[in-house]
């Protein structure tokens, strides 16, 4: 079974301590400055300069760095490498092979882009191992967020690895009575349809005594809700959303004057 | 005292015509210990839904008579207010889990939560409840990483910890293997003795036999019997109706009949019972 469904790493530093809130809007900060700044070479200082920074502060520069390595960094590499060889822009061929050439601009443009992604998923990277997810939604639900939608986001995350294991289970049922799910792609996918009607069908049924769960809980109460977990919202908190919006706000006017 | 009052309670679902309780009377005394036996379809669960206020409040359909809790209607309560009165705890642990919390601990303060206590009550309470079902050792734990009999626990332990008047149990550990059925109801007895007032739905008849005061035993809707659990589990009226009829129970019927059984004497529910009688 599945003991970890979220990011979330518990360790004692400064960066865990912020409130949630805090923490989405620096990683939505960070990435907007690095997608809109007019300056090329942002996404890379905002990588080295805050990221890396910021992952040594929170103290989890190991458990970054391997998920920048292992995930982030293949995955832009690789929209690095398509970006490059068929972005139909620029004369200056610098390479070339059969059908495929890579120009100078598009080589450029290639580089930037994949160095905004990374700057990207490096941020919420970030907010995710230092942001305990009942947290985040406890702290939306106080400013606001009705708990249904809380509730519906929360729940399908950690109901994702029980559907997988369910689906497993009717495989492996058809299979047993004769089901071919091997061979040709075509016998493939349609080897998926005797699987949606159960899962599906099934999971309709579950949604009934899952409310009744959820109702006998006193979940649609009208009183006030309250939360186990304290979430602090301190005047540092405020101040550096504060200066996190400037940011984005300067950034957009920056870009709007350079182009 | 009554804590528990229904008079006359027919419900019959929408969509159907046959009431799936009919002219049902039920007085539970404070701290009880109710088990309801009955066959497939004779209106047990239906019976534990109009208990905790999920008919009329969730189920719509039609319902007849008065139910009453702590002497409050429940048609005149709301289905977020009656869960404070009365608890449920159904079949499917699985389901029971909310789904929304990532340890047990958060999982069994949820209702709290929800309810708007304090948080200076909910850590003592949720720590309160969790030695009392006795799965302390599971309160970091993901609910979804436990068994089956620990989940059950957990759900037990979720309504438990609400305080309500009156515990609904519909057949806890008709999904359990035997290790989880031994479990939860280790946790039962311990809240019989506790002296909680608790109404539990249950097929094994051997267990019900241990701790319940008084079996009511239902059948096509109706009260077919009412009393104490000798009486009413080793009753020639169940047989063949589709009742859970203990094994023990079974074969000193049969015994008897063949005249291997001590005459006058009643017939067995459980093991104990069975080789006691057995020697004479």
């Amino acid at each position: 079974m599945h003991e970890r469904l979220s990011f979330y790493l518990k360790r004692d530093s400064l960066l865990h301590s912020l409130n949630p809130l805090t923490k989405l809007t620096l990683a939505f900060g960070l990435t907007f400055v690095a997608f809109l700044s007019p300056w090329y070479w942002t996404p890379q200082f905002v990588v080295l300069i805050i990221i890396i920074p910021l992952s040594i502060l929170g103290r989890i520069q190991r458990e970054y760095i391997f998920t920048a390595l292992r995930l982030i960094l293949p995955a832009t590499a690789f929209l690095f490498v398509m970006q490059a060889l068929f972005q139909p822009i620029g004369k200056t061929i610098i390479f070339q092979f059969w059908f495929l050439h890579i120009t100078r601009e598009s080589l450029s443009f290639a580089f930037a882009n994949a160095s905004r992604i990374f700057a990207m998923i490096s941020s919420f990277t970030l907010f995710l191992l230092t942001t305990h997810p009942s947290e985040l939604m406890s702290d939306l639900t106080r400013r606001g967020l009705p708990s249904q939608f809380a509730y519906v986001i929360i729940s399908t995350i950690q109901i994702i690895p029980q559907m997988q294991s369910k689906a497993q289970t009717i495989i492996a049922a058809q299979r047993s009575r004769g089901l071919e799910t091997e061979g040709s792609i075509f016998k493939r996918i349609g080897a998926l349809v005797p699987l949606v009607g159960p899962l599906v069908f099934g999971s309709l049924v579950e949604v009934e005594e899952r409310a009744i769960a959820i109702e006998a809980r006193g979940f649609t109460s009208t009183r006030k809700k309250t939360s186990l977990r304290e979430i602090r919202d301190t005047g540092f908190d405020k101040t550096l959303r504060s200066i996190l919006v400037l940011m984005v706000l300067v950034i957009i006017v920056l870009k709007i004057r350079a182009s | 005292m009554a804590i528990v009052n229904l008079k006359q309670v027919t419900y019959t679902y929408p969509l159907t015509d046959t009431p799936a309780l009919s002219k049902v009377d039920l007085q539970i005394k404070e701290g009880e210990f109710l088990a309801i036996i009955g066959p497939n379809g004779s209106g047990k669960s239906t019976l534990c839904y109009t208990l905790a206020g999920f008919i009329p409040h969730f189920f719509k359909g039609e319902l007849e008579g008065s139910v009453e809790v702590a002497e409050v209607e429940t048609k005149s309560s709301t289905l977020n207010e009656w869960v404070m009165n009365v608890g449920l705890v159904f079949q499917n642990p699985f389901n029971q889990i909310s789904g929304a919390k990532y340890s047990v601990f958060e999982e069994i303060a949820f209702g709290l939560e929800n309810l708007g206590v304090p948080r200076e009550e909910i850590n003592p309470r949720v720590e309160q409840a969790l030695i009392m079902t006795g799965i302390d050792d599971l309160a970091e734990r993901s609910p979804y990483s436990l068994s089956g009999g620990q989940q059950q626990r957990v759900a037990l332990t979720s309504i438990l910890v609400m305080q309500p008047k009156v515990l609904v149990l519909d057949e806890p550990t008709s999904q359990l293997d035997p290790i989880g059925t031994r479990e939860v109801f280790g946790v039962i007895r311990s809240l019989a003795e506790r002296g909680i007032t608790v109404v539990m739905v249950e097929h094994k008849v051997e267990w019900v036999a241990q701790f319940a005061d008084r079996v009511v035993a239902l059948y096509e809707g109706q009260v077919l019997m009412d009393g104490k659990p000798r009486e009413v589990l080793t009753s020639d009226q169940l047989v063949g109706k589709g009742f859970g009829i203990s094994r023990y129970t079974s074969t000193a019927r049969e015994a008897a009949r063949r005249g291997l059984w001590p005459k006058k004497s009643e017939l067995p529910v459980t093991l104990d019972e069975a080789i006691t009688g057995f020697k004479k």
